[in-house]
């Protein structure tokens, strides 16, 4: 029935290299500037004319042409704009780590030490791997679509690994450490997240858009719909008090309800998720200080401007100072006594420092940026052979989408700030191989040559006892 | 089902209306901040590219009105300057400029003219932004205060918390800003210092990192009848011969006024005779005040108390709590909630506020003929080669007249040189000079002891000094805030004399 299937005969693979002419185009830009950022910036701080941290620049240029490479050699049809896209947003931040202290994070291979820009460059080199790997490796989404009460039953093991495991991180339960290897689970969880709620919305998505559970005189809606979204609620109420991670149980339950709407069309009962998501916002809110605290501090920072309102009022000085179009690469971001006026500056408030140095004009333009990467995400779904891939490419984006969003307003004292990474451009190895693994996906899921979808199976015998029973 | 779902679509272009609208949304946040109010932010002390300029001027020395100096710089063992200072009475308006914790006070307020960010010669000013390679030095201050007169207001004050005023009703150059407890700023200061000592400080339930002569609201009691006997005698409700029959019929068992009892208890020794202001003031008369205000009724005090800078804030040389004297809830004239609201306003207590620098302009506005100067501390910026911009006295505002002055002046005077008035004001007398004032004993509600308060000028006859004192806890005026006053007064006439 469809093309994929016709075009692509089984068992003989045949590799034939295809030029992929934008993708290029929006590379060489992305070269371009970043290799102006580098020379901007190392003019600043050497006042010679260098290219600051040219190694790192080149190496990280050279991982994305080869994924371009990859691609273009393998023949694959996948989207040619989101890897420029992101492509930029890490070569942004990878500038802004070369510009910052390099002893922000430093770790000791054998003889090798490694300072931020480097180790930065090593993770987003690894991203780029991942994301040419799936771009050229995935060829059907049976993996996803399959398994996914497996896929939720892998998430709630790491949530309850962290919650045992996991150790305290400046007030949050966040870091999983197994071995040698640590990491942010949540990053991990919201990719997860995806995957089964794709897979859950499109096999009970004709039910959720007619069905009614009916209990004596009260309507609600189907079964379905509540049972997901209660436990969501649970989820993210749980992540809030076991890992104090306010920021990744508000952007699961954006997904969540995003993802719902996109997959039922329903807005009332978008309206109903985010009721029970206020509701338990308030419980949450009475019951935890930490949450009490968040809160006051967004109201009003400068009540405490060198306690709790430090950082948030720090940033906002930091925004201040850099008015339409920055004071340029390298010159911003005053250390007092050795110290940055912003310690987190790189994990949760890169763009701060972005803001600083490169302006408005540049802040406008990373949020740009994010709109592109859910624009593509969305049009891939548009686009997509069925509704599993469809909602798994729309929910991938938003993870990247809404999770950029919830830390941008944070920065910038729009709502509460919430410890969650700017996708690409923040400093940390979870953060952007999660990401890198979300961009992958969608590569994949948007490359015409995938296998097509398998036919849908049939309804578990708890649900079609359930439709009997009401006729 | 195959191919793309009808259904879906909508849903995508939806979302991506409703992720533009959010991106916009917080691209306003970003424009807000970075444009809007971003001079603000920038121009603050706060700021950590100030804060990051500042650490290598060396910031200019504050003095006092002799010359004394209050603030100074030292260099640590890198080279870098910070502050160090003489004495810690003045920490309540000098404040502190330290490179881990900010600054406060005089320091904060004038951050840009002792760093040198801010020239006070509008044309050097230019000059300098124009070619910034010019090595910035720090201005000097010269201030109005008083060293001896503040370390004595702060000794009086003793282990006790509050705060006194003192300033020239003539050119609103204040003297003595005091606020107890104090706490020591070199610790503050001082780069080697414990950490330990601002964060005990910051925790501290007695706040002493609060100056309460201008941050400090009090209920301010009978010292607030001179502002009700402004409002009656401005708006014509009473003359300085007006009586009340109703008040000495009223003196044993209260005034009631909807029911409320006003009492007074305080005067057996003048019933059954009915008061006019100034016998009503020297006895501090409840009664009267209650029923004077009533008589001029709430729109009228609250108007004629905003005269005086009631409900707004004053232009002083450091931030100012608002003083209330209603906190405007009640649909009544004025915002009152009914008249036994407003019967006990008259008489200080209901929901008035006040700040010790309020109630000393209130002092100084009747000293000067109705005329309230500019409140100020720093008196003139002396620039590195020695150039003088001075900061000129100013009439801040016209509260009233003289007619309405005079024999407020006068009811004044008797309450602190009157037969009976020595008894409600013991100690604030300055022997050889005439004296005039005003006692308060604000109740606070609770079983603690009531603020002690004091309000008051001398010469009577040619006001050079107005005073408030106020000791929280410190029973009735004329326990401890009378003889504060009484004693700072007389140590200015002292030194005034040399």
């Amino acid at each position: 029935m469809t093309a994929a299937a016709a075009v692509a005969p089984r068992g003989i693979v045949r590799i034939r290299p295809r030029l992929r002419r934008r993708e290029a185009m929006l590379l060489l830009i992305v070269c371009a500037v970043l290799g102006v950022g580098g020379l901007s910036l190392g003019m600043t701080t050497t006042d010679t004319v260098t290219v600051a941290g040219w190694q790192l620049l080149v190496i990280y240029g050279g991982a994305l042409v080869a994924v371009h490479l990859a691609q273009s050699l393998a023949g694959r049809r996948t989207d040619q704009v989101l890897l420029p896209t992101v492509g930029l947003l890490g070569g942004i931040g990878l500038l802004l780590m070369i510009r910052l202290p390099q002893d922000l994070v430093a770790q000791d291979l054998g003889s090798l030490h490694l300072g931020l820009a480097q180790l930065q460059t090593v993770w987003l080199c690894l991203g780029l791997a991942v994301v040419g790997v799936l771009a050229v490796a995935v060829r059907s989404d049976a993996w996803l679509r399959m398994y996914k009460y497996t896929w939720a039953l892998a998430g709630l093991t790491l949530l309850v690994l962290t919650f045992v495991f996991g150790i305290d991180e400046g007030g949050a339960r966040l870091t999983l450490v197994v071995g040698p290897f640590s990491g942010q689970p949540s990053e991990l969880l919201k990719v997860i997240l995806v995957i089964f709620l794709a897979g859950y919305l499109a096999e009970y998505r004709p039910l959720l858009a007619t069905e009614r559970t009916v209990i004596g005189p009260i309507r609600l809606p189907p079964l379905p719909y509540l049972v997901p979204m209660l436990a969501m609620v649970a989820l993210g109420m749980g992540v809030v008090i076991v890992q104090r991670d306010l920021g990744a149980a508000l952007l699961f339950y954006i997904v969540f309800l995003v993802l719902l709407y996109i997959a039922t069309g329903r807005t009332a009962w978008v309206g109903l998720g985010i009721a029970l998501g206020a509701v338990a916002s308030v419980a949450l809110y009475l019951a935890f200080p930490h949450v009490r605290e968040r809160v006051s501090v967004w109201l009003d920072p400068f009540a405490d401007p060198l306690g709790a309102g430090f950082q948030i009022v720090q940033a906002l000085h930091a925004f201040a100072r850099g008015g339409l179009f920055g004071v340029g690469l390298g010159a911003g971001l005053p250390e007092i006594a050795g110290n940055l006026p912003i310690p987190a500056v790189h994990t949760d408030f890169p763009l701060a420092a972005i803001g600083e140095e490169m302006g408005l004009a540049a802040v406008l333009g990373i949020l740009a940026l994010y709109l592109v990467v859910l624009e593509r995400g969305l049009r891939i779904a548009a686009a997509a052979a069925d509704p599993f891939r469809a909602l798994l490419a729309a929910g991938l984006a938003l993870v990247v989408g809404a999770q950029a969003l919830v830390i941008a307003a944070g920065d910038l004292r729009l709502m509460p700030l919430t410890g969650i990474t700017l996708p690409f451009v923040s400093y940390g190895g979870s953060s952007i191989l999660a990401n890198s693994l979300v961009v992958g996906l969608l590569l994949a899921i948007s490359d015409r040559g995938i296998e097509a979808p398998a036919p849908p199976r049939t309804r578990g015998p708890v649900m079609r006892a359930l439709r009997r029973g009401r006729g | 089902m195959s191919g793309r779902d009808p259904g879906m679509g909508r849903s995508l272009t939806r979302t991506m209306l409703v992720a533009i609208l959010a991106v916009a949304l917080v691209g306003v946040g970003a424009t807000w901040w970075q444009v809007v109010d971003a001079s603000r932010l920038t121009t603050s002390p706060d700021d950590a590219a100030n804060v990051a300029a500042a650490r290598t001027v060396v910031r200019g020395v504050i003095r006092d009105r002799d010359g004394r100096v209050l603030a100074a710089s030292k260099r640590d063992a890198n080279g870098e300057p910070y502050r160090v200072y003489p004495t810690d009475a003045m920490t309540a308006v000098i404040g502190y400029a330290s490179r881990r914790y900010g600054s406060a006070g005089i320091e904060r307020a004038f951050d840009a003219e002792l760093t040198g960010r801010r020239d006070p010669d509008p044309i050097q000013d230019i000059l300098d932004h124009l070619d910034p390679s010019r090595t910035k030095k720090g201005n000097d201050l010269r201030t109005s205060l008083s060293l001896p007169l503040q370390k004595l207001a702060v000794q009086l004050l003793g282990n006790d918390a509050g705060a006194v005023v003192l300033l020239d009703p003539r050119t609103g150059e204040v003297l003595v800003d005091a606020s107890t407890p104090t706490y020591d700023p070199n610790q503050i200061a001082d780069p080697t210092a414990d950490p330990a000592y601002f964060a005990a400080l910051r925790k501290d339930p007695t706040s002493p990192l609060l100056p309460r002569a201008t941050l400090g609201l009090y209920t301010p009691g009978s010292v607030f009848k001179i502002v009700t006997a402004v409002a009656a005698l401005a708006s014509g409700a009473i003359t300085p011969k007006t009586t009340f029959p109703k008040q000495p019929r009223s003196e044993k068992s209260g005034l009631l006024v909807d029911g409320y009892r006003v009492k007074d208890g305080h005067h057996d020794f003048t019933q059954p005779k009915a008061l006019a202001l100034s016998e009503a003031t020297e006895v501090s008369c409840n009664i009267f005040y209650a029923l004077a205000g009533l008589a001029t009724g709430g729109a009228d005090l609250v108007r004629w108390a905003a005269a005086m800078g009631f409900g707004g804030s004053i232009p002083y040389d450091l931030p100012t709590e608002v003083s209330q004297v209603t906190s405007g809830k009640g649909s009544a004239p004025g915002g009152f909630v009914d008249r036994v609201e407003l019967a006990n306003a008259a008489y200080g207590q209901g929901e008035v506020l006040a700040t010790p620098l309020q109630m000393a302009l209130v002092a100084a506005a009747v000293a000067n003929d109705g005329v309230i100067m500019r409140p100020r501390v720093v008196t003139a910026v002396v620039s590195p080669s020695g150039a003088v911009t001075p900061r000129p006295a100013e009439v801040w505002v016209r509260a009233f007249g003289p007619d309405v002055a005079k024999p407020i002046r006068e009811a004044m005077t008797l309450a602190v040189e009157g037969r009976y008035g020595e008894l409600f004001t013991s100690g604030a007398k300055v022997p050889g000079v005439l004296t005039a004032g005003k006692s308060g004993t604000a109740e606070i509600g609770g079983n603690g002891e009531p603020n002690s308060w004091f309000i008051g000028f001398a010469p009577a006859d040619d006001p050079q000094i107005a005073i408030a004192v106020v000791v929280e806890h410190g029973g009735s005026g004329a326990t401890r805030a009378s003889p504060i006053a009484g004693q700072l007064m007389r140590a200015y006439f002292a030194q005034a004399a040399q």
